[in-house]
């Protein structure tokens, strides 16, 4: 049955879909900390509508429009990738598909939504690994832009979207400069501007809140862009590694009193996670599969680093954005299970990926994990999906909608596999 | 007799025409014929010293030196009462002088790949040996006079750029206008592996620097032997050098390792340049039997006050803080032949501080003043001449105001240059010290004087009625010694505001008692007296010898270094899961037992000798050998890329290795046991590889795998077609996959007539009828893979490329031996596998670049599939200790069992680098290179608990917390030190932070930078 439907489906991914539908016999992670051995996952449209341990519940078949055995299964709610340029680069090297950093300090204004590609092929080979929204993000200056929330099973960018201009990214001075550049390489030394550049940066949200609060301001279309970080529900995300940033972050969102601000990289944050936890600023942790930046540091304090900030209660998801973030957002389980790894528990890893990156940015009450009332947006794996030999994806429903489990490197497989056992 | 050869000399002197021919202007001066220095505390050499001694003088040599000698009726006699006479220090590396011409050549950014010298010179802009330091030597009094208040009497001065500088000349350092101090023109010849100014583009590398400088060694022999038909300039200033000692400039203990083998190579000798951390590779320099010249610019002490910044300093730089100035004394005990330069040393006052230094780590000072007198003056061969004040020696020496070895105090007054002295601050006899009652007409004042004679400083107090200080009204005055005159200037105030006075007067010679006149604010004249009434209490300025407290050199000496290389032991892991990766598979519950480096037995309930065997108790864990990286980019010293030429295949990784690369322990910390360390991809044929094995706290040379085969990066695609360097970059040859092609073949047909020529040579009566052909480096490297004696791994992406090379070998009777990156593998695997060729892969990698958009992470399953030999890599120091996950993913696209996955990452790169009948399995005989996993090795669960490599145990999960702290303990101990060093008032300076550099395959220059996603 479920091996029928799950090839029916590859062929018209998001076409056809059950009204209602169960799923039996799987284990549900559902996101947030919680575990149900062999569970019962019923859909009704595009929401889930049943939660439960199936040793304790008696079901009713005719109720249901489908009933798919996934039993050895593993169930999880849709993996979300943060702070990513995915859908915005599609081969690093070419700079015509790069479309996530334009000219300027400040630029609250770019939206990365309407330059999101739908059909990217990155995209493609990363949903096929569970990993099933992503945050388009943009790059570069003091202000990036603003960020949205994009599926990654859609037809054009307003299909995509879950959640537009989610939160602007600022890009936090650096307390250290130098490094010069590959030919001319010079001594990174602390950042005599740093102050100044501090005061540059609280200028501009002074000047923006100014406008915000203003009854008639002249319009201006960046500080119109600023107007949702003040009192909508819009995030600031702040890039910031390092621990004099990190003190300066907490102090900056304190004064500005922003509803939703977040700390995004937070190399050192393991060092200061009580501050973080009183100040309410979660994290968007750096890329963990990262070597320790300080000579010294313990050889696996990135593996560990999620583990530090969950033991400091500190509210945190797991990201990868650095070199060849786009491709490397299928690797994002691994991330997670590198961190169960080093500490977290297998839950605490699984909702570091779903339902904390949701709750950061905002979509909780639809997506992150598997509860009633929520969207139905989850896959099935053969396998635990934070394990590389075991995260086998086959099947997977996004609001509901079946799509599907394959992707053109696959098919570029079965071509070349066929072309060998012609012979 | 002796008598009669001494007064016949003395004669010969005395009519010989000493000095100028140049005519003078005005009268002749008179001088006396013979100069006596008398009463002085003479250090004649490091092995004898006259507490109160005289030196007679004549014709700009020694004439006599003893403790009491007769004064010649008519000499010139100069009483150095008290004083310090030192042999001149000898100063072997300074550029001082040396003005270079400013080069007026339009800025480009293209790259310039031929020399712009012209024809008659040798073809490569920083090999220069007909740079002569002698013509480019004008005087630099200021400069002059430096060097002189240290107590430098002679210096080398040479132009320090370039890989083959030129030579050196010897200098007398006389500041004065009139004579000639140029001691010899050519005292020495310089080399160093640093390009300098040349803005050619080859080399751009280290280890381009090292192959440049053998071949132009080659080259200067070849030219030297050969009758050739033209002329190089080079090559003829290089043979009129040949009788010179030749000088090496370092920037780090591992180059003088590296440029030692260059000299052995050549049968040379080189003296070398250090940079101050020898300390840190004592034991191979030992051997060495070498000669430095270590410079003693210490570090300063950093700024520690700001947490948040001193947290970024590498416990490296703190340590090498510390012990810097044990350098000298380690080589000391070592036996190493040492000179010291005081070069980066601006001031006499720092280069007296640091020598004091090193005596008070426990050197004796004769072995400082040796190190700074004969040691250099016999490295450069005027041991017979300088260094000493014996008898005919020259009459060069720095007259001290006192022992500078003991007094902090000390400073140099005059400086005799072959016996003309030359004052630099006049002896200040009088001493000024201690507290006085100034006396003035209507009131009593204290003044009281602190620090030296030199650098006196002067309180002035009020008194009370009883004539005592008011410690509350104290105020600075400015106090000035000349002679006996003093000046004193006072500034006060009373009701009408701020004023100055100036007192002016005469001090008594003993000191004690001042006298004079002030000009007061309304004009009138006032007399003043001043009258010791408390001497300075005497300062301690007794030298304590006895060593500091200091933290010991690790090895390496950075975090995570060790006290001492780590011992092989004898090790039993009993029941363990054994990853054999031979015929039986995956076994449970088997021991394995370790002895002399090797795995010596496996099976269940192994007896061994308990005593000296230790026991891992394994139940429940995974034992497997070690993981092999086939591609690595780690410990690699300046520069991954020789990218200065299309091919470069005389560069060697090998020859730069640097076993002080943090990344060799944390690389054990993930199984890593053995690395191919691999040149980058910038050009086709890119340069020998390193294959070590991850000996965390050796040097190189023992790390590298002893008889391991040579493998050679190649490269095709984007990255040699310098696709994504920018629209200047077109010009280098290829620019396309055509262009790749040709290159190859073109390279190919030279060596294979290369090497004709040479086996012509060889076969036909040696050396008579054909002259020896030219050695060439690059030729002779494409040749051994013609005669299969060298292998080839290519960084290669797409089909095309990887089917042209195939073909090239096939043409040229050759096997391409792997395909590294080959992300289009699977497109063609068939062939590879007719062709013989492995394939050594990413897992998942794609899309960074635009020849990697049909990559796809089934490319291994179905390579493996189809018969290829495949390995996974890293490229990446980081993912380098994750290849267990990476070959992990092999199980999951494309359904490899896990044992084939696990190969992937052990056997198959040890078959790859030919070395699988040492490597790659758990079978008895093999080396014991073995990881034991907390979990299945392929599971994101597994940990390291033990990495072993011959029987050594490199990484110890159990001993991970207590090396971590370690480093912190170090850490917190230095920074310690460094807070009291500045409240001692030390200078400190501020934290820069270098960024740690990572290399990949297309990382260039000297330094790497990760530029992104072009792999």
């Amino acid at each position: 049955m479920r091996f029928y439907l799950g090839f029916f489906f590859l062929l018209v991914p998001g076409l056809i879909f059950s009204q209602k539908i169960l799923f039996k016999g799987a284990d549900l992670h559902i996101g947030n900390g919680e575990f149900i051995e062999n569970g019962l996952l019923g859909i009704d449209g595009d929401r889930i509508v049943l939660v439960k341990k199936a040793l304790i519940s008696s079901i009713n078949e005719n109720k249901w429009d489908s009933i798919i055995d996934v039993s050895g299964a593993q169930i999880y709610p849709a993996f979300v990738n943060t702070n990513n340029t995915l859908g915005l680069t599609e081969i690093d090297a070419v700079r015509a598909t790069r479309d996530f950093d334009d000219v300027g300090a400040f630029n609250p204004h770019l939206r990365t939504q309407i330059a999101f590609n739908a059909e990217s092929k990155v995209g493609e080979t990363v949903r096929t690994n569970g990993v099933m929204i992503t945050q388009a993000t943009p790059r570069g200056g003091i202000i990036s832009g603003a960020s949205s929330v994009m599926s990654l099973f859609a037809w054009n960018w307003e299909d995509a979207t879950v959640l537009a201009d989610d939160g602007i990214h600022v890009n936090w001075p650096s307390s250290t400069v130098g490094g010069g550049w590959w030919a001319e390489p010079k001594p990174k030394s602390r950042n005599k501007e740093y102050s100044a550049q501090k005061a540059e940066l609280r200028s501009f949200f002074d000047m923006s809140k100014a406008y915000c609060e203003s009854k008639k301001p002249k319009f201006d279309q960046r500080l119109e862009a600023m107007k949702k970080c003040f009192s909508g529900n819009q995030r600031v995300y702040i890039h910031a590694n390092e621990l004099q940033q990190i003190h300066d972050v907490i102090d900056f969102v304190t004064e500005m009193n922003f509803p939703f601000p977040v700390l995004v990289g937070g190399y050192d944050a393991h060092l200061v996670g009580r501050k973080l936890k009183d100040a309410k600023l979660p994290v968007m942790l750096k890329r963990i599969h990262g070597l320790p930046q300080l000579e010294g540091e313990a050889t696996d304090l990135p593996y560990k680093s999620a583990t530090l900030l969950s033991e400091q209660g500190v509210l945190f998801c797991l990201q990868g954005a650095g070199d060849m973030e786009a491709m490397n957002a299928r690797n994002l389980p691994f991330i997670a299970g590198t961190s169960m790894a080093y500490g977290l528990t297998e839950e605490q890893a699984v909702e570091s990926i779903s339902l904390s990156p949701c709750k950061i940015m905002g979509i909780d009450k639809d997506y992150g994990s598997l509860e009633i009332d929520k969207k139905a947006t989850f896959f099935v794996s053969r396998g635990n999906a934070l394990d590389m030999m075991t995260n086998k994806v086959t099947m997977i429903y996004f609001d509901g909608k079946s799509e599907s489990t394959s992707n053109f490197q696959e098919a570029l497989y079965l071509k070349y596999k066929a072309k060998y056992s012609e012979r | 007799m002796k008598l009669i050869t001494a007064l016949v000399s003395f004669l010969l002197m005395t009519v010989s025409t000493f000095g100028q021919y140049k005519p003078q202007n005005g009268v002749a001066t008179s001088k006396s014929e013979i100069t006596a220095i008398t009463n002085a505390h003479i250090y004649v050499s490091s092995t004898q010293e006259f507490k109160n001694g005289s030196i007679l003088i004549n014709e700009g040599k020694v004439l006599k030196i003893g403790k009491k000698i007769k004064i010649p009726k008519g000499a010139n006699v100069f009483d150095l009462q008290g004083r310090t006479v030192l042999p001149a220090f000898i100063e072997l590396n300074s550029n001082i002088g040396i003005v270079k011409q400013k080069k007026e050549s339009p800025r480009s950014y293209r790259p310039q790949i031929e020399s712009n010298k012209g024809s008659s010179f040798y073809w490569n802009e920083a090999v220069h040996p007909e740079v002569d330091a002698s013509l480019m030597y004008s005087k630099n009094k200021a400069a002059i006079k430096e060097i002189n208040q240290k107590g430098f009497g002679f210096f080398v001065s040479h132009s320090n750029e370039g890989i083959v500088r030129g030579t050196g000349l010897l200098v007398s350092a006389n500041g004065d206008n009139l004579s000639s101090d140029i001691v010899s023109p050519k005292i020495a010849s310089y080399f160093s592996l640093s390009k300098g100014d040349s803005k050619q583009s080859y080399p751009s590398s280290q280890m381009g620097s090292i192959a440049l400088l053998r071949q132009s060694f080659y080259d200067f022999q070849y030219y030297s032997k050969s009758d050739l038909n033209f002329t190089d300039l080079s090559m003829e200033a290089w043979k009129s050098q040949m009788q010179l000692p030749r000088f090496f400039q370092t920037a780090d203990k591992l180059e003088i390792l590296r440029a030692s083998k260059i000299a052995n190579e050549f049968n040379s000798s080189f003296i070398y340049l250090g940079s101050g951390n020898e300390y840190e590779a004592i034991d191979p320099l030992k051997k060495l039997n070498s000669k430095i010249v270590v410079p003693i610019n210490f570090p300063d002490a950093y700024d520690v006050s700001d947490p948040y910044i001193s947290r970024l300093i590498p416990l490296s730089q703190l340590k090498h803080w510390e012990l810097a100035p044990l350098n000298f004394k380690i080589l000391k005990e070592n036996n190493i032949e040492v000179a010291i330069s005081s070069s980066g040393l601006k001031s006499a006052d720092q280069f007296w501080k640091n020598i004091r230094l090193i005596i008070q780590s426990g050197v004796d000072k004769t072995d400082v003043l040796k190190a700074l007198t004969e040691t250099p003056a016999s490295f450069i061969e005027q041991g017979e001449s300088m260094g000493r004040l014996e008898k005919d020696m020259l009459a060069s020496f720095t007259v001290f105001s006192s022992d500078p070895f003991t007094d902090k105090n000390a400073k140099a007054n005059e400086i005799w240059l072959k016996g003309e002295r030359k004052s630099l601050e006049p002896f200040q006899e009088i001493e000024v010290k201690g507290s006085y009652h100034l006396n003035r007409p209507n009131n009593r004042f204290v003044l009281e004087f602190s620090g030296s004679t030199q650098r006196l400083k002067v309180s002035l107090f009020d008194t009370d009625l009883d004539g005592n200080k008011v410690d509350s009204t104290k105020t600075k005055a400015a106090f000035k010694l000349d002679g006996n005159d003093v000046t004193l200037t006072l500034k006060r105030a009373d009701t009408t505001g701020k004023f100055a006075e100036v007192l002016h007067g005469k001090v008594t010679p003993n000191g004690a008692v001042m006298e004079g006149d002030i000009v007061l604010k309304d004009g009138t004249w006032e007399k003043w007296s001043a009258i010791r009434f408390l001497d300075s209490e005497k300062e301690d300025l007794d030298i304590k010898t006895q060593a500091i407290q200091t933290g010991k050199c690790w090895f390496p000496n950075v975090s995570y270094g060790l006290d001492s290389a780590l011992q092989q032991e004898s090790i039993i892991f009993t029941n363990a899961t054994i990853w054999t990766n031979e015929a039986e598979g995956i076994v449970n519950e088997m021991d394995v037992l370790v002895e002399n480096g090797k795995i010596s037995r496996i099976g269940k309930g192994l007896r061994f000798d308990s005593e000296n065997v230790k026991v891992i108790d394994a139940s429940g864990m995974h034992l497997t050998s070690g993981i092999i990286d086939e591609h690595s980019h780690i410990a690699i010293s300046k520069g991954v890329n020789e990218s200065g030429q299309a091919i470069s295949a005389e560069v060697s990784i090998a020859d730069v290795v640097n076993s002080d690369d943090v990344n060799i322990y944390r690389q054990l910390a993930g199984g890593v046991t053995c690395s191919q360390l691999l040149h980058g991809s910038a050009s086709p044929v890119g340069g020998q590889s390193a294959i070590v094995k991850l000996k965390w706290g050796e040097f190189p040379e023992n790390m590298l795998i002893q008889n391991a085969p040579g493998f050679i990066k190649f490269a095709l695609g984007e990255n040699v077609k310098q696709s994504n360097w920018g629209n200047f970059n077109t010009v280098r040859f290829p620019q396309t996959r055509m262009g790749v092609e040709q290159v190859f073949y073109d390279g190919f047909h030279r060596a294979r007539i290369y090497n004709q020529e040479w086996e012509n040579y060889l076969k036909k009566n040696k050396g008579k009828s054909i002259s020896e052909p030219r050695v060439d480096l690059e030729l002779q490297t494409l040749a051994e893979i013609l005669k299969k004696e060298r292998f080839i791994t290519c960084h290669s992406y797409v089909q095309s490329e990887i089917n042209m090379l195939m073909h090239v070998a096939d043409s040229m009777g050759f096997r391409v031996n792997t395909f590294t990156h080959i992300l289009e593998g699977y497109k063609l695997a068939d062939k590879m596998r007719e062709h013989g060729v492995g394939g050594s892969t990413f897992s998942d990698w794609w899309a960074y670049k635009y020849e990697v958009n049909d990559a796809i992470p089934y490319n291994a399953s179905l390579m493996h599939d189809n018969g290829v030999v495949v390995a996974i890599n890293s490229d990446d120091a980081e993912m380098g200790r994750r290849l267990n996950q990476e070959a992990a993913k092999g199980v999951k696209y494309g359904g490899m069992s896990q044992e084939d996955a696990w190969k992937m990452v052990t056997l198959n790169p040890a078959k790859l680098l030919h070395l699988d009948d040492r490597m790659g399995s758990v079978k008895v005989g093999k080396d014991a290179d073995l990881v034991l996993w907390t979990d299945n090795p392929l599971s994101i669960m597994a940990k390291v608990s033990k990495t072993i490599i011959d029987g050594t145990i490199y990484f110890d999960s159990d001993r991970k917390t207590a090396m971590e702290n370690r480093n912190i303990e170090e850490r917190a101990r230095i920074i310690q030190k460094m807070i009291l060093n500045r409240e001692a008032g030390n200078p400190v300076k501020k934290y820069e932070h270098k960024k740690e550099k990572f290399y990949h395959c297309d990382s260039f220059g000297e330094e790497g930078e990760t530029s992104t996603n072009t792999h």
